[in-house]
């Protein structure tokens, strides 16, 4: 049945293309050809013509990332009269939509913008190319952090490019801290004195957090446990104790029982961020990755500062989360025009005044100095935050495997049935696992 | 005659209040698109904007990048103009043909179209994604627009049922004036289905004003983009979305569907009447 | 003989578009996702022949899909029949020649026009959020204020809510079906000192049954595929705890969030199977509700 399926499918394709892809294909590239001398004549002075290169490149985002990677691309053309760059940007729902059917069609664009929640996905299916090779040639990485650059490695490929830096943070309100009388979060504190904090908070008819973001921080929590929640090389679960699980959601859970956390019926009645107790000053603080710091304040009337999450081993929990990559896909044909982009994108100094941080702290330390007296004064807190979070952290491991979407999600839904008091945390524990083990075991 | 009267103005009181409530929402949109975006939500259950601002409608109209929002309405009416027009020809040719005509096979193709409709888009998109990688209609409007020329299975099921209540006797009349089949889907079914012609257009017109996937899959050069995927794009999943000027822009593109339906409604409904139809 | 071939040409002359639209765009996708539902397929690496474990896992060890199943049904079937009733409703309110009537039907349609974007969410949770206009309802008919994002039943009656506020497109073709009922049968059966009510049901329903068909039938299969609005009111996630995770959305999230493309067109099939039997179940019964003009009566 599968032999004769297959067999039948396959004809139809052939029929198909032997239909249409002859003299379509060839109208293409009469079409290719067209375009290119058309910019030859244009544009090149001394270059060859056939030194042209189109690149396409794919982000996602908002409007002023679409304005200013706009502008860096015009720099960039500037510069490079030879390469032309055809960008192609969308929201993140609409990017990640679009940019399966063109993996699928082996028709990704070169350069695509990639998030460390698919970069396993893609890159273990070859989608994208082994950056390896450009390092110190077409990329310049002398100014970059061994570590930083580690941050888009699976297996044995660099998969990724990483543009920027986050990590953990919790953002607080200090006029409210003192309204609940606690004078400063200390730098290090015991996951005993956060629960006493927010009780004081609870007490004084705030919320002291919006409660924590289940894979992230379990992950964070883990850690600080000497475990991890995905086993390095993807196989499994990162950890052996199951009570680790029980006693972290139990933590979660006694903050909502103490309404020092909105309950989970609360936070699904938010229309957005913009409705969030934090933003309106009825909260102390959230619980969140670094460069959210800068939205939060544009959108809030208060003002906010920077503070570390909890647990003792502040060291071994914290890491720096790549923000997000620039891969090159495997498909490309310009690999090293590709790459070229890319050099430029982390070690130009006048692109990165355009893009001021907003894809994540420069990796470049010397782009970072340069650009310190164009960034705003929240950009400049998460840099602070970052530089310090770099000297006292531990590295990051391997990028969540492929398959972990579908555990984040089981781990959010679970989450979620323990702060309605649909399960104990100790059933969702064993429930975890077995469904964990199972996703990526096959 | 004053029972007369009295009952109009309670027919008015039913209608027009039942309207307010169903529009409340939509009003709140209009309303909010004259806000500050940061005071939409702190604001919402007021329905007056305080101050109220235009500067929503200029950012939203400046657009993204090289393109304003001038070019995405645009590409979406072409769009839309080429997807109706491929709707009105082929629909209600195939639609005559399975009402009206009596051939070898047509319950089993009548059949295999309904079936279409039920299969979900999202498990038939990669293989017809490929495909139209293979023809090399990416990133141009041939793979939104050219199936349109091919009948649209909802469509064509509408028209069949509104060819089914018009009565057979006119056909016959027809024959004997001297048509041929041509003729009587010419001169007879066309213009008596005027009203479901105006429902096709009216919901072809509002649907690819409308249709997100499409273009997300299809389009890539940001100077093709339409309405929709626009309108997505004043979001952000990591800082803050500009709300202002996405319901700034939602009531912009609001208006093109609006006129069309107001001037079509009319057509769904006198064109019988205007027809001379007797029954 | 050759009256039988000329017949059967002008009829593949007119239904060809539809044909060749079949055959070069839509048959190979269809028998491809149905290969690919016998199979693990990641979107990326080359499907691999599972045999039907998909539909098994689908009914031994997935409780959510047998939620998701579940739900829908109930989406369906409260959805559709109080939508349909709902615009029949406005539809005979809107059938009359007063000069009013046009915007009227304008405005009522207004609400299905703002559909499918993102506004409508935000909209949908100001308005029933909590302080917003449906709790304030409530409040002042003496009823709890309800959390409508945060209880998966209440969620799962808020989309229900939304797609009967959105009856816009089946009132319309009521209303084209309306319109082409002869205005002379109503003026014979006044003439014999018919009511309203027998008008309604010896005339209205009859003559209007081939419209209801129509709408019954797109309605269904339209319920079952409903994506949007659960996608945007939940923020894509179908919580509160999957109260709102219909069947599309899932099967979105199985193809295009965990890549298991090949589960998915299992669940698309069983879907089809299901939509099947219900539309075959309703055209069979049309045989002795639905009255074609064409057809001479019954």
């Amino acid at each position: 049945m599968k032999k004769s399926l297959l067999v039948l499918l396959g004809m139809m394709m052939v029929l198909w293309l032997a239909a249409c892809s002859g003299d379509d294909s060839s109208e293409d590239t009469g079409g290719d050809t067209d375009d290119t001398s058309e910019e030859t004549n244009n544009d090149s002075d001394s270059e060859a013509s056939g030194d042209q290169v189109t690149l396409r490149i794919a982000w996602w985002g908002s409007q002023p990332r679409h304005d200013y990677t706009m502008e860096v691309i015009e720099l960039y053309e500037e510069q490079n009269p030879n390469v032309t760059i055809e960008p192609e940007y969308a929201s993140w729902d609409d990017y990640w939509q679009k940019l399966s059917p063109q993996a699928a069609a082996n028709e990704l664009p070169d350069i695509i913008q990639m998030d460390l929640s698919y970069i396993s996905q893609y890159a273990e299916n070859g989608q994208l190319a082994d950056l390896e090779q450009f390092l110190g040639s077409e990329i310049d990485d002398s100014n970059i952090a061994e570590n930083t650059i580690e941050g888009g490695r699976i297996n044995d490929g660099l998969y990724g490019f990483n543009l920027g830096s986050n990590a953990l943070s919790f953002h607080y309100n200090p006029e409210i801290l003192a309204e609940i009388g606690i004078d400063e979060i200390p730098e290090t504190y015991s996951w005993d004195e956060y629960q006493e904090m927010a009780q004081q908070a609870a007490d004084a008819g705030y919320y002291f957090d919006n409660g924590m973001q289940a894979d992230v921080f379990f992950n964070y929590y883990l850690r600080q446990n000497g475990a991890r929640l995905y086993a390095e090389d993807g196989s499994g679960l990162g950890y052996d104790d199951d009570q680790l699980f029980v006693d972290f959601f139990t933590i979660i859970q006694e903050q909502v029982e103490a309404e020092a956390t909105p309950t989970p019926d609360f936070l699904a009645q938010l229309a957005g961020p913009e409705d969030d107790p934090v933003v309106l000053g009825d909260g102390v603080g959230i619980f969140q990755w670094s460069n959210q710091f800068v939205g939060l304040e544009d959108m809030s009337e208060h003002t906010f500062a920077f503070a570390t999450p909890p647990g003792e081993n502040l060291e071994d929990g914290l890491f720096l989360k790549p923000s997000m990559y620039f891969s090159i896909s495997e498909n490309s044909e310009q690999k090293e025009a590709a790459a070229a982009f890319i050099d430029f994108w982390v070690n130009d100094v006048e692109a990165n005044k355009l893009i001021l941080g907003d894809r994540g702290v420069p990796v470049s330390s010397v782009v970072q100095e340069e650009i310190a007296d164009d960034v705003s004064e929240a950009q400049q807190a998460v840099f602070d935050y970052v530089a310090w979070a770099e000297d006292n952290s531990t590295p990051m491991g391997a990028p969540d495997p492929a398959g972990a979407g579908e555990i984040i999600e089981q781990l959010t839904n679970l989450s979620e049935q323990i702060s309605y008091g649909e399960i104990t945390p100790e059933e969702a524990a064993e429930y975890f696992r077995t469904q964990a083990e199972s996703i990526l075991g096959n | 005659m004053q029972a007369k009267y009295i009952k109009k103005i309670i027919y008015h009181l039913i209608v027009g209040c039942f309207a307010i409530l169903l529009l409340y929402p939509v009003i709140w949109l209009i309303m909010s698109s004259f806000k500050q975006s940061e005071k939409i939500f702190a604001t919402a259950e007021s329905l007056i904007p305080q101050p109220f601002i235009l500067s929503n409608y200029a950012q939203g109209w400046a657009g993204f990048g090289d393109y304003g929002f001038d070019t995405y309405i645009l590409n979406t009416f072409i769009f839309v103009i080429l997807v109706l027009i491929g709707h009105l020809i082929s629909c209600s040719l195939i639609a005559f043909g399975f009402a009206r005509l009596k051939f070898a096979g047509r319950s089993f193709w009548f059949a295999i179209m309904i079936l279409t409709l039920m299969l979900p888009y999202e498990v038939v998109m990669i293989p017809q994604y490929i495909i139209f990688a293979q023809l090399d209609w990416l990133n141009s409007l041939k793979p939104l627009v050219v199936p349109a020329y091919f009948g649209h299975p909802f469509f064509i099921f509408l028209l069949v049922q509104f060819i089914r209540t018009i009565p057979r006797e006119l056909d016959e009349a027809a024959i004997i004036d001297g048509c041929n089949t041509f003729g009587i889907y010419r001169r007879i079914i066309l213009p008596l289905i005027v009203p479901a012609l105006a429902t096709t257009s009216i919901f072809t017109f509002y649907w690819t004003w409308d249709n997100l996937l499409g273009p997300v899959l299809y389009l890539n050069s940001p100077s093709k983009y339409t309405v929709s995927m626009a309108l997505n794009m004043f979001l952000s999943n990591e800082t803050v979305s500009n709300w202002g000027a996405m319901f700034a822009m939602s009531v912009v593109s609001l208006i093109p569907v609006f006129i069309i339906f107001f001037i079509f409604q009319r057509y769904v409904v006198d064109g019988i009447s205007t027809s001379g139809l007797k029954g | 003989m050759q009256t039988h071939m000329k017949q059967n040409l002008w009829g593949y002359l007119f239904i060809g578009p539809f044909i060749i639209g079949f055959l070069a765009f839509t048959i190979i996708p269809i028998i491809a996702s149905f290969y690919f539902s016998f199979t693990s397929y990641d979107l990326f690496n080359a499907p691999r022949w599972i045999g039907f474990e998909n539909f098994k896992k689908m009914f031994t060890s997935d409780p959510r899909y047998l939620h998701s199943l579940k739900i829908t049904f109930i989406y369906v079937f409260a959805g559709v029949p109080l939508r349909l009733l709902f615009a029949l409703v406005v539809a005979m309110l809107l059938n009359t020649a007063s000069r009013a009537v046009g915007l009227y039907r304008t405005l009522y349609y207004l609400p299905s026009l703002i559909g499918g974007s993102v506004a409508v969410a935000i909209m949908w949770r100001q308005i029933f959020g909590d302080d917003g206009i449906v709790n304030l309802a409530l409040m002042t008919m003496g009823i709890d204020p309800v959390r409508w994002f945060g209880n998966p039943t209440a969620a799962l009656w808020m989309l229900i809510f939304l797609s009967v506020w959105q009856f816009g497109s089946s009132m319309l073709i009521f209303l084209a079906g309306l319109k082409s009922i002869p205005q002379s049968y109503y003026e014979a059966a006044s003439v014999d000192g018919a009511s309203f009510f027998q008008k309604f049901f010896n005339i209205t329903i009859p003559m209007l049954s081939p419209v209801i068909l129509f709408n019954a039938v797109m309605q269904t299969i339209a319920a079952f595929m409903t994506f949007v609005p659960a996608y945007i009111i939940s923020k894509g996630t179908g919580g509160p705890l999957d109260g709102t995770l219909l069947y599309s959305l899932y099967l979105f999230k199985q193809g295009f969030e965990f890549f298991h493309m090949g589960y998915a067109s299992a669940m698309a099939w069983v879907m089809l199977v299901i939509i099947g039997i219900l539309t075959s179940l309703i055209f069979f019964s049309s045989k002795y509700w639905v009255h074609y003009e064409s057809e001479g009566g019954r």
